[in-house]
């Protein structure tokens, strides 16, 4: 049993101490990961904590057998996913009822300049056409470039199969290299 | 191998994951095709692009505090179900005590009976849901397909 399989049954036993050593162990993968879902720091902080509170609730359908960190992601990302949606929602409403200084600060919350570490023009340019990828698109970029995961641990992550995990990253990529053809000539 | 078949293997090429017998035939591929190769070198381009591109961490501050959040929206959580536990039991308990000698009361009339015994089954539908309400929170949906 490798440690995180060992983290679990002592989890399922009821151990606090258990749990806690996993959310330390994860946090930043989580944080990170929810951070490119969905591109705001605090949504971020708080989607990723509300995803371990989950597991914590759910803890009687975790299987030791099977890698922790691929069934958290699942429930991260549909919390981010769901947390993505409802801000679509939310964006039309207001955009819909005018009130202006509502959509300024979600415009604001949507740009977030703090979120990366130089803020060249490149960089920047990268950020916001990245944020504007279909999800499935995001996801993959941000498991493969960001977070450095393997073609094996990212089919895991997102049950598909090896092949596919190779064309949806062609895909993604060549989309994302389409839009910044500017920026490349 | 045609263009569109390689494509994807481009990525496992680029990123270091191509199985040994495919990447001569990949590395032949690209000498000889050259819209492929120019592709595969955007691909390269994007990738050191994408490479230097990096979050900003939180402060220390915030990274140490994460357990104890999750800690206490936890231990809320908990209390907040062990409260409404002891509530209703309480209630009932009360509610049981004082129909008890209400209903058996033949100086009340019928009328104020009916009314207040409706009123009181109201608030607990009422609390029930609510604390259905609190207790789903704490677990909902779709971990159908995380069960893999
Ligand atoms: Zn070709």
């Amino acid at each position: 049993m490798d440690q995180d399989q060992q983290l679990i049954v002592q989890l399922k036993k009821g151990k606090m101490k258990a749990f806690q050593k996993l959310v330390e162990k994860y946090k930043k993968p989580a944080f990170f990961i929810a951070l490119g879902l969905v591109g705001n720091r605090d949504d971020a902080y708080d989607l990723s904590q509300e995803a371990f509170i989950r597991v914590y609730a759910n803890m009687r359908k975790l299987n030791p057998k099977l890698k922790f960190f691929s069934w958290f992601y699942t429930i991260l990302s549909n919390l981010c996913k769901n947390h993505l949606r409802k801000m679509a929602v939310r964006k039309n409403y207001i955009k819909s009822s005018m009130a202006n200084t509502e959509m300024k600060h979600l415009k604001q919350r949507a740009l977030s300049p703090d979120v990366l570490v130089e803020k060249n023009e490149i960089a920047l340019r990268l950020w916001e056409e990245i944020k504007k990828l279909p999800f499935e698109f995001k996801e993959i970029i941000l498991l493969k470039h960001f977070q450095g995961f393997s073609y094996k641990e990212i089919s895991e992550m997102l049950n598909i199969p090896m092949g596919s995990v190779m064309s949806r990253l062609y895909y993604a990529r060549k989309k994302l290299k389409d839009n910044l053809k500017d920026v490349f000539n | 191998m045609k263009c569109e078949e390689i494509k994807p293997h481009l990525m496992a090429y680029l990123d270091g994951e191509i199985e040994q017998e495919k990447k001569g035939e990949i590395e032949k591929h690209l000498s000889e095709c050259e819209s492929c190769r120019k592709e595969y070198q955007s691909f390269v381009k994007l990738k050191e692009v994408t490479n230097k591109m990096r979050f900003a961490d939180l402060s220390d501050e915030l990274w140490a505090g994460y357990w104890k959040r999750i800690y206490r929206r936890i231990e809320r959580g908990t209390g907040w179900i062990l409260l409404s536990i002891g509530a209703i039991i309480l209630l009932s308990f009360g509610v049981y005590q004082f129909f008890k000698e209400f209903l058996l009361d033949p100086y009340v009339s019928l009328i104020v009976k009916v009314g207040v015994s409706i009123f009181a089954l109201g608030a607990i539908i009422l609390l029930v849901s609510i604390i259905r309400e609190r207790l789903f929170l704490f677990k909902t949906e779709r971990y159908g397909e995380v069960e893999k």
